[in-house]
């Protein structure tokens, strides 16, 4: 039976050479791997056990470079991993299995780099007392390498249900594995400085003392923690072998793990939202910003907007502290902006509002929640802004302009919407798409829906300026800031939702056309 | 012993009177007058660009009519459209769903826009999916669906507020046998229970076994309307039909057609 698996790993191992794609795939990876077995070799045999940095630095070099081998299987992606479900379906003993298995992971490319990892521990202390030591916890400590990254395996293929799953395990793994060898690499930049002995020997032994770096630092220690560090490794790798045969068992037993997307009882987001048009409509609308990609790219892009304002009013000459106040009314100005053209972006769908007695106020308000949500993340970092800035008892007026025109925007965009859409993008199209007749009618509509809330907000942005040469006027342009998203929420909602009644077939009317 | 009284007539819950629609220069509609009685199922059927859909969505308060009416039991669909679009369950065609929900998040939205609370959208939606073979696909997105499920789930939800009117555009159309007998089923029980359907289809058998009255609507206009007997006249409703839309056009000019080159 191992055999069978052990040829199974071999054809896999020999897949990847074949010439083409794969090879050119799998060369960088081999000349990564054969630089750090270099690089391991090559330090074993300049490093001095006797000094103690040199000791500490073994040890967390090792360390890292032992959690960077045991998680590599996970970055080359799950396709080919010898996970235990695999073999549900062939008729072998758990036990075999789990021993084959073991087996076969210690064969490859994280396997021989385990090995080297061992025996540069050895090479290091060879010919001193500890010597003997070494080679035990070498071997140990290259089992477990290899033991762990089998559990990893094993645990990632279960977890990873989905190909969105799947991207953030690699990805995931490829940090830790990059994370890994800069840990290292700066240790051994590191020991040449006499100053970074003193931050290098207690990171040591704080290693030294947990499972990961245990082993490692069993040749430069007193015999009785010598002799205590040895046998921790031993049961640890007692345990793991123990739990691997369980695990092994348990995997090809237990039904298989699905994407759970969608339960058979949840509506999502609709079982927190209140039965009612509005809570519906509001977590249709917000299940669409977060999954429809017009939305989304809208979301992804948003942040950008502030920084290039900055960027482009830094290099033209304004002082930098002050200008950390833009961005937050900036990302609220967009965020209450964008949805003036919603109600388009349902294309024909929009029947399923206009055959429904929906309240005219409901179908507004319920779209009007999902950028009010967003909105709330810019409210926390506020202070932050103001202290960068630099400009004493900015905070109210930053946070009340931030709400005001988040709230004004809504309110502006849930008329614009009724009475200006224009055609949009279709659902399921690409970010960029657009659809195929514009028209001047989307230029009017975008640009005075963003000059109406501006020149609404006119007031509170005003006394915000003032507040530069006298900072009461802050707190008057937060009062004023505030004031004015509220009512231009309220009053939006309102004559939007008349609007939308009245314009309703006509909304749908240009959804067909469009 | 006296002759027993022909049962007096169902009440008119349909009326559409002198209704009118132009895209442009086009006539889409030129002056359709209808009645359908309660309990009735309605067949409405025309040549491609005859004007149905327009019809259809006009009756069902989609579409705005440039003049005529439309009175569902009385009330005026344009006049009080929020009262008249709780007694109306419509399936427009071509029309897109929200099709990131899922089949059930579907039902649930369509159910609550109409007024019913949680726990009765529930039950109705897995009543519905029962009854029309939908049970197994609720849990997947509307944009998986294929074009016979999404009529399927479009039916669903145009009767999970149980109208009094419903007003279905092509239901049947990419709908699989079982499906559409299952389907026909579920209408004839409401039809007998009270309920009155319209119903637009190119399946002349189809409208011939399932509807008691038919109207025919040629370039915009009513050229028959009545009880399916009324409007076949004898016939089959497919000739009858063929007839009244202009006859076959007599093939000519095709001769290419007819000569192979081998």
């Amino acid at each position: 039976m191992a055999d069978h698996v052990l040829r199974l790993k071999l054809a896999l191992l020999l897949s990847a050479l074949r010439p083409g794609r794969d090879l050119a795939r799998a060369l960088p990876v081999i000349a990564l791997a054969a630089a750090v077995v270099w690089a391991v070799l090559a330090l074993a045999s300049v490093v001095q056990p006797a000094l103690p940095e040199h000791r500490a630095a073994l040890v967390i070099v090792a360390t890292a470079l032992s959690v960077g081998i045991a998680v590599a299987p996970l970055s080359a992606g799950l396709g080919s991993a010898l996970e235990p479900r695999r073999f549900a379906s062939f008729p072998i003993a758990p036990r075999r299995l789990a021993l084959s298995l073991a087996v076969a992971g210690a064969i490859g490319i994280p396997g021989l780099l385990a090995a080297v990892l061992g025996i540069g521990l050895e090479l290091a202390w060879a010919g001193t007392p500890t010597a003997g030591a070494a080679i035990a916890a070498g071997v140990l400590a290259a089992l477990a390498i290899i033991l762990t990254s089998q559990f990893l395996v094993a645990v990632g293929a279960q977890l990873a249900v989905s190909s969105a799953a799947r991207r953030v395990i690699t990805t995931g793994a490829r940090v830790v594995v990059a994370l890994a060898l800069c840990a290292a690499g700066i240790t051994v930049l590191a020991v040449g400085d006499p100053a970074a002995a003193g931050t290098l020997l207690p990171i040591a032994a704080v290693l030294g003392s947990t499972p990961v770096g245990m082993l490692w630092a069993v040749p430069g220690s007193e015999l009785a923690p010598l002799l205590a560090r040895l046998l921790g490794g031993l049961v640890m790798l007692a345990v793991m072998a123990l739990g691997w045969a369980w695990v092994v068992g348990r995997l090809l037993e237990a039904p298989q793990r699905t994407q759970r997307e969608a339960s058979t009882t949840g509506l999502g987001w609709f079982d927190l939202a209140p039965a009612t048009p509005a809570g519906v409509i509001a977590a249709r609308s917000l299940l669409y910003w977060l999954r429809d990609p017009r939305y989304r790219l809208v979301l992804l892009v948003l942040p950008l907007a502030p920084v290039l304002m900055m960027l482009t009013l830094a290099t033209a000459g304004a002082p930098l502290p002050p200008l950390w106040l833009l961005p937050l009314p900036v990302l609220a100005l967009f965020l209450g902006w964008f949805p003036h053209n919603d109600a388009a972006y349902d294309s024909t769908a929009l029947w399923v509002h206009v055959a429904a007695p929906v309240p005219a106020v409901a179908d507004r308000w319920g779209r009007s929640v999902p950028p009010l949500l967003i909105g709330l993340l810019l409210l926390p970092p506020a202070p932050l802004f103001v202290l960068w800035s630099g400009v004493d008892g900015a905070l109210p007026a930053l946070l009340g302009i931030t709400v005001g025109l988040l709230l004004t925007g809504v309110g502006v965009s849930s008329v614009a919407s009724a009475v200006g859409a224009y055609p949009a993008a279709r659902p399921g199209a690409g970010p960029f798409e657009q659809p195929p007749t514009l028209g001047a009618r989307a230029g009017w509509s975008q640009a005075l829906s963003l000059v109406a809330i501006l020149a609404l907000m006119t007031p509170a942005l005003l006394t915000g300026v003032w507040g530069f040469t006298d900072p009461a006027w802050f707190v008057v342009s937060g009062i004023a800031g505030a004031a004015t998203g509220l009512g231009m929420l309220l009053l939006g909602l309102v004559i939007g939702g008349r609007a939308f009644r009245a314009r309703a077939p006509e909304l749908l009317d240009l959804a067909l056309r469009g | 012993m006296r002759p027993a009284k022909p049962a007096p007539p169902a009440p008119v819950v349909l009326e559409i009177d002198g209704l009118r629609k132009a895209f442009g220069r086009a006539t889409a509609v030129d002056g359709v007058s209808l009645t359908v009685r309660r309990g009735s199922i309605f067949g409405f059927v025309g040549p491609n660009g005859a004007g149905k859909t327009t019809t259809l969505s006009m009756a069902a308060g989609l579409l705005r009519p440039d003049a005529g009416s439309v009175r569902v039991t009385g009330v005026d669909v344009w006049g009080e459209p929020r009262t008249a679009k709780s007694l109306i369950g419509v399936l427009p065609d071509r029309m897109r769903l929200f099709d990131r929900l899922t089949g059930a998040q579907m039902l649930y939205y369509t159910a609550v826009l109409h007024g019913l609370d949680r726990a009765s959208a529930l039950a109705r939606a897995d009543d519905l999916a029962v009854a029309l073979g939908l049970d197994g696909s609720l849990e997947r997105p509307v944009r998986d669906y294929s074009v016979g499920m999404i009529k399927k789930i479009s039916l669903a939800a145009a009767l999970i507020h149980s109208p009094a009117v419903l007003v279905l555009d092509e239901p049947f159309e990419s709908v699989d046998p079982v499906s559409t007998a299952q389907a026909i089923d579920l209408l004839k029980r409401y039809a007998s229970a009270g309920g009155t359907v319209v119903l637009s289809s190119h399946n002349m058998d189809l409208v011939e076994r399932v509807c008691d009255a038919v109207a025919v609507i040629v370039g915009g206009r009513i050229l028959a309307a009545g009880t399916l007997d009324e409007v076949r006249d004898g016939r089959s409703l497919e000739q009858r039909f063929v007839e009244l839309a202009g006859g076959r056009v007599a093939v000519e000019g095709l001769e290419w057609l007819t000569t192979f080159s081998v």
